[in-house]
């Protein structure tokens, strides 16, 4: 293919002539694919050390715990609070810092890590409270929170050009625990069952429906991009 | 028990030429050059891991990270080779001081591309071809099983590096009366460098018959051809932008030389000059048989080993001066950045450097399919070109930090006026 604008032969991995910007095309010949000559990223990744940046994160996190220690610890020589922010920065830790330990962090092991250490935390929280809401409570909703989110993940990172059904089918489970969380409540806590969690559930429904509706229809999905480009 | 003490890895004082460009960096800025060969089939990492490991251990020169002393800089061989790094964006990223202080060369793979990038300390672009040849020997024999000769610039992996090859030849060969360094500056177009650093690559692949014919006729050699062309492009750039004929200013190209072509030295470290061929547009217009003829000249009356010892003393003496040498490294630093960036970089609007056609052992032959030398731009000056053949084939690779491609533009100009087809390409799409 040649530049109409300088008529400098192009190699076929260019879509713009590099001497002058015109754009290739040619209505009439298909061009082969090319693999570019360098990746198509402009800006190259930051030369940051991984071991800095855990060494800092893990200095952000015992710097407060070592406070809330003291503080805890001055007010009546006891450990009271003490347990609940240590856990809670723990859990940001584990959310934030920890991925950062690997090279490619796979988020289709760090999220269910997330979940459990969340489930860890509430079993913590619910034994020093001696509640009883761990169980009937706390266990299924984070448990069916976490299936969900886990599930998505997974498919998003496994599944190629499944988004729309991904997230589709994503809403329409949340819609679902909505129920499910009102229920739990009504056994836990005695709030009476099926109040508001049918309006979140509509919601979701409908916007899960749409999406696998633009999944299936081409030309809906067309008609969507065309309105919403940005 | 006894403890067993590890024996400190060898170290080099940097060669008369490299002892500049540490000292002339700047916080975005050093002088990296990329050399790097396409191969057919995509690089096996782990293969090129262990062939990389073999041949550091065969060039301690060059498998070396920089390291500061009290008065000078000098070089240390690393202990282990350098991560293989996967191609991220454009070429010859920032090689920032902590880099060099643990590898002051990187190798980059880009499916089958090996590329490798020195800082312009370790070695020219003669002993980094060396190199580079060599790692891609070791990678095809441990690969494909094959048996490479030692020949063109191949060499036996299993060796150790002879003294000659270490050798600062500057040293050896400086002359007793020392040359002039006086000379105008050079005309540049003031531009801005894109603010993000982007260094914007444009590749021009040129028949090498098409060129030969052409310099055949003309009575010149491809190095001074294609020179000629980026001369006239110069020019015809300058008139573009400056409309007074009296005001324009000396077109000036800096052509590196390879001393070894003159010298029987066998060093891997830096062992080049240049010559700098130099047109007066004020006088009027040039013809291209003219400038031709003005570097031929040029290079005829430069390129002798009078001329060139002559110009290795100047720089040598000021090495050697006692009182240069017992200033503290951080003061040498100042006065060399200082003369680095009044007489260095002014000189010529930018480096035309040809490493001329790349021979290999038959065998090699086969696997591969290209080759680039790509140089970083300049500290101040937007520019830089860079040559190499290969099989049928010459890639010119520009570089330059701005965004528009005049320069090339004007080069794809006169090389069309000569009849010459190039296919380009780029980095950006």
């Amino acid at each position: 293919m040649y530049c109409i604008n300088c008529g400098v032969k192009l190699a076929d991995t260019e879509k713009k002539c590099p001497l002058c910007g015109t754009v290739v095309y040619h209505p009439d010949i298909k061009r082969p694919e090319a693999r570019p000559l360098y990746p198509n990223n402009r800006t190259p990744k930051p030369q940051t050390n991984p071991k800095v940046i855990n060494g800092f994160f893990i200095i952000m996190l015992l710097i407060p715990m070592l406070i809330c220690f003291l503080a805890d610890l001055k007010r009546d020589g006891n450990l009271d609070w003490f347990g609940y922010a240590a856990g809670g920065l723990l859990l940001g830790y584990i959310a934030i810092a920890l991925p950062m330990w690997f090279k490619r962090p796979n988020p289709v092991i760090f999220v269910p890590c997330n979940f459990a250490a969340i489930l860890l935390y509430l079993l913590y929280i619910n034994h020093t409270l001696d509640s009883n809401w761990f169980m009937s409570f706390a266990f299924p909703v984070v448990g069916g929170f976490g299936l969900i989110v886990c599930a998505m993940v997974a498919l998003m990172r496994y599944v190629r050009r499944g988004a729309l059904y991904i997230f589709g089918g994503g809403f329409i489970a949340f819609g679902g625990f909505m129920l499910l969380v009102e229920f739990l409540l009504d056994i836990t806590f005695g709030i009476p069952f099926i109040a508001w969690s049918v309006y979140p559930l509509i919601a979701f429904v409908l916007l899960g429906g749409g999406l696998i509706y633009l999944a299936i229809n081409k030309s809906a999905r067309e008609s969507m991009e065309r309105k919403l480009f940005f | 028990m006894t403890k067993k003490i590890k024996k400190p890895l060898p170290w080099l004082r940097l060669d008369n030429a490299a002892k500049i460009y540490p000292a002339a960096r700047r916080s975005n800025w050093s002088n990296v050059f990329r050399q790097s060969v396409t191969l057919y089939e995509d690089i096996d990492t782990d293969v090129l891991r262990s062939a990389l490991k073999v041949t550091v251990k065969r060039f301690p020169s060059i498998a070396a990270r920089l390291r500061k002393g009290l008065f000078w800089y000098y070089l240390q061989q690393v202990e282990s080779p350098p991560e293989i790094r996967e191609e991220q964006s454009y070429p010859l990223i920032f090689m920032n001081n902590r880099e060099m202080r643990r590898c002051a060369f990187r190798v980059i793979v880009y499916h089958n591309r090996i590329a490798v990038e020195f800082f312009h300390s370790l070695t020219d672009g003669t002993g980094a071809l060396i190199f580079l040849k060599n790692l891609v020997a070791e990678y095809l024999e441990q690969k494909y099983g094959i048996s490479v000769p030692f020949e063109h610039g191949v060499l036996d992996r299993q060796k150790k590096p002879s003294a000659e090859e270490m050798e600062d030849s500057f040293l050896k060969y400086a002359g007793k009366v020392p040359g002039s360094r006086r000379s105008a500056d050079a005309w540049r177009k003031a531009v801005e460098p894109m603010s993000d650093g982007f260094l914007s690559l444009t590749c021009f692949n040129i028949p090498i018959k098409d060129v030969l014919d052409l310099a055949h006729k003309h009575k010149v050699t491809v190095t001074v051809f294609m020179s000629a062309v980026m001369m006239k492009a110069l020019l015809n750039w300058q008139a573009e932008n400056v409309h007074n004929i009296r005001a324009r200013k000396r077109i000036k190209l800096l052509i590196p030389v390879n001393l070894r072509q003159i010298f029987p030295s066998k060093s891997l470290r830096n062992f080049a000059l240049y010559t700098v061929p130099e047109l007066d547009p004020r006088l009027g217009d040039y013809e291209f048989d003219e400038i031709c003829r003005v570097i031929q000249h040029t290079m005829g009356l430069e390129i002798t080993a009078k001329h060139m010892s002559s110009m290795i003393a100047k720089n040598v003496n000021d090495e050697i001066n006692p009182l240069v040498r017992l200033i503290p490294l951080p003061l040498k630093n100042l006065v060399m950045k200082a003369v680095f960036e009044s007489v260095g970089e002014r000189k010529s609007c930018l480096t035309l450097s040809n490493l001329g056609l790349v021979k290999l052992p038959d065998i090699m032959g086969q696997y591969i399919q290209r080759m680039d030398f790509i140089l970083g731009v300049q500290a101040s000056a937007p520019y830089n070109c860079g040559m190499i053949s290969y099989g049928d084939t010459i890639y010119l690779n520009f570089i330059r930090n701005v965004r528009d491609a005049e320069l090339e533009r004007h080069f794809y100009a006169v090389l069309q006026q000569m009849g010459i087809t190039a296919t380009v390409e780029s980095n950006r799409n």
